[in-house]
């Protein structure tokens, strides 16, 4: 069975485009916080958001397809390929949908003074067929649609489609754009923090939404014992528990970890740090801290979250999120979890607070999404 | 590495747009169908109301719920999820947008803001089987079934699980001419919606069929070519083979597909379900509705918006009790 080395990764988030410019950003331990300029919203100053500079990119729903290709050109160029050499590649594609191009479309028109008979809300997988073909991608195309583990899920699909030997080399994308729709959704909801994102911190309210673009090339290596990053494994389960919120005592987060350590061949304790979904909402967070706590007891390795730096980016975080985590281990250092201040007690874990060392070794990746579909990913740095 | 399993039907099921979910309850649409009511089905397959569910929601649950009943025994726990569908929620979609957009603004309604997401359908799939397994939502356009299928199968061979729940869904919208904005058809194609489900399984015992595999030929490939190396492949003897031709192939390269191989028979379940992306999944989900006299070579054949081809390949098995293959909701 091949291993899969992460070879190549791309990122257009709100610290601009690169991967190198997220990276400063956490380094600097700066979240990537900016005004919403976007739209306006009812609520506009009662919430904390990560939009990114959309001026170099075509306006309305052209502009996905170009914010995704960005981040494909760093992550190709990054893994020293060029586009003919996808051509027997896999593309997966991990997305909650394509509304916000929808609503980019529609408000382009109404500033305009047209309005449009219908939203331009296309098919979900319309964007990858699109990036398929200008990339001149003959191979398998896939996109996932599983709200925030979407692109955690490509991930896995991915990986799959390498250890089976159905493809050498997997392009992997993700990409979520704000909009009015989730940022008032969530808002209704109750599950917006108006002083961003908290994760496992006492006074922790809820999230603070991003918008993010991210690319990982995943390819099939002879053997693992080459120095570089590896994706070891990850599993995807559904809890039942509620279409909203997770089983309060962790079990199905714990059960979700546990399948993906199985699948790295790893034991718990082999893991040196974890990358936690950390959403700062108040059940999620203490569902997966108990989940953490449960299964690795005393054993519990650093772990962190980064969404108050680069904001939930939805079906894109897992993507998005791998990358910059991962550029961050390459840069030598693990970022703390911006947004925690104090302890929560119910929670009784504490995320990492000071800037550590990166060292070689496991990592754990945890996405958890609405309709209870969770995703955790293993990797290896090294 | 271990030898890849092979992968069985135990079960099938299909709701059309009228309703149906039996052979005898099929309607020929020569139109687009009414918005269909879903809420008294809904009861009387799951047990209860969905009260907060969506249309597309309800028919992935009746034709879900349906293809478990038809299991010979109950599904499992570790049974995993994969739904296909190429335009997931419209009408939520819709409705949200709406709230929401210019010249609101206004706020989104949770229900539907929860609704509208594309994996819904999958967690009360899940949820209503009691399934805390596997549970991806594919959407691939034309091939979202396919692709679902296609992940199915190749985590079955695998080893991964030993039982999947696959299917597909979509849902129409009204107008028609909206609704082809995202969904191009000819003038004389019907503009359907449904679902389509298959409980497949590693073991053989009481298997109804059996899911041999799918191909995909790249843009501008030959489909005869691909239905001819398909049958060269998988047909066993003098075994009957069925062409299910998917809604983007023109009639006529389905008469010429038909001619070109002698013995092929041609269903056309579209003239039940109307077009739309994953009607695959419905005439796959009819298969079952009756007893198959002799072993059959079924294949579904259709083409994405870019040209490339994908085919699906089952054997049907000849049914030894024809009371077995009697369905009932």
């Amino acid at each position: 069975m091949p291993a899969i080395g992460i070879r190549g990764l791309g990122l257009v988030t709100s610290y601009g485009i690169g991967v190198e410019r997220a990276v400063q950003g956490l380094r600097a331990g700066r979240p990537g916080i900016t005004p919403l300029t976007l739209f306006s919203l009812p609520f506009q100053d009662q919430i904390q958001v990560n939009q990114f500079d959309h001026a170099p990119f075509p306006p309305g729903e052209a502009g996905a397809p170009a914010i995704l290709e960005a981040a494909v050109r760093e992550a190709l160029a990054a893994a020293g390929l060029d586009a003919p050499d996808l051509r027997a590649a896999a593309l997966v594609v991990g997305t909650g949908g394509y509304l916000f191009a929808a609503e980019a479309e529609y408000r382009r028109h109404y500033v305009a003074g047209q309005l449009l008979p219908t939203p331009a809300l296309r098919a979900p997988g319309c964007f990858a067929q699109r990036i398929a073909r200008d990339l001149g991608i003959d191979g398998p195309v896939f996109t996932l649609s599983t709200a925030c583990s979407s692109s955690a899920n490509a991930l896995l699909v991915a990986a799959d489609l390498i250890r089976r030997g159905e493809v050498t080399r997997a392009l992997v994308l993700g990409i979520e754009g704000l909009s009015a729709v989730a940022l008032t959704g969530f808002q209704s909801l109750m599950l917006l923090d108006p002083q961003g994102c908290r994760p496992f911190d006492a006074q922790r309210r809820g999230m603070q939404l991003g918008e993010a673009a991210g690319a990982v090339l995943l390819e099939a290596e002879d053997d693992a014992t080459r120095t570089g990053d590896y994706l070891l494994g990850g599993a995807n389960l559904c809890d039942i528990h509620h279409i909203t919120s997770a089983t309060p005592d962790g079990s199905a987060m714990r059960a979700v970890m546990e399948m993906a350590l199985a699948d790295a061949g790893l034991r718990p304790e082999e893991i040196g740090v974890i990358k936690a979904h950390g959403t700062g909402s108040l059940d999620n967070d203490a569902a997966e801290a108990a989940a953490m706590r449960t299964l690795f007891g005393d054993a519990l390795p650093v772990f962190t979250g980064i969404k108050r730096y680069l904001g939930h980016t939805l079906g894109a975080c897992g993507v998005v999120e791998l990358a910059a985590f991962l550029g961050c281990l390459r840069a030598g250092f693990i970022p703390p979890t911006a947004g925690f201040s104090a302890a929560d007690p119910a929670l009784r874990v504490t995320p990492l607070t000071a800037f550590r060392p990166a060292t070689q070794g496991a990592v754990m990746l945890n996405t958890f999404g609405f309709g209870g579909n969770y995703a955790s990913l293993v990797i290896t740095h090294g | 590495m271990a030898e890849a399993h092979s992968v069985y039907i135990h079960a099938a099921a299909a709701l059309g747009p009228c309703l149906d979910t039996t052979d005898a309850e099929r309607v020929v649409l020569t139109a687009d169908p009414p918005p269909a009511e879903l809420r008294e089905l809904t009861r009387k397959v799951v047990g209860a109301p969905l009260r907060q569910a969506s249309h597309l929601i309800e028919l992935a649950a009746i034709a879900s719920q349906l293809c478990l009943k038809r299991l010979p025994w109950p599904a499992p726990e570790n049974t995993a999820v994969y739904i296909g569908t190429g335009l997931a929620e419209v009408r939520k979609t819709h409705a949200v947008f709406y709230q929401v957009m210019p010249p609101g603004p206004g706020m989104a309604s949770p229900f539907d803001f929860i609704n509208a997401a594309n994996n819904m359908a999958a967690f009360y799939v899940a949820k209503l089987g009691n399934f805390r397994a596997r549970n991806l939502t594919v959407t691939q356009e034309e091939f979202s079934f396919e692709r679902a299928l296609q992940l199915a199968l190749a985590d079955l061979r695998a080893g991964g699980f030993h039982q999947a729940l696959v299917g597909g869904v979509d849902e129409n919208s009204q107008p028609r001419a909206n609704h082809l904005r995202r969904f191009p058809l000819r003038d004389n194609q019907v503009m359907g919606e449904g679902s389509g489900w298959l409980y497949l399984g590693t073991r053989r015992e009481q298997a109804r069929g059996e899911l041999l595999g799918l191909r995909q030929g790249a843009r501008g490939a030959d489909a005869a070519s691909l239905l001819a190396d398909a049958v060269r492949v998988w047909r066993q003897g003098g075994e009957s083979v069925v062409l299910l031709p998917g809604f983007r192939l023109e009639p006529d390269e389905t008469v010429r597909l038909a001619g070109a191989l002698p013995g092929l028979e041609t269903r056309d379940y579209l003239a039940h379900c109307g077009c739309f992306h994953t009607a695959a999944a419905f005439g796959l989900g009819t298969l079952l509705d009756h007893a198959a006299p002799q072993p059959t070579l079924v294949l579904h054949l259709n083409r994405d918006s870019a040209g490339a081809l994908m085919l699906v390949a089952l054997r049907l098995f000849a049914s030894t009790d024809s009371a077995s293959a009697r369905v009932t909701p």
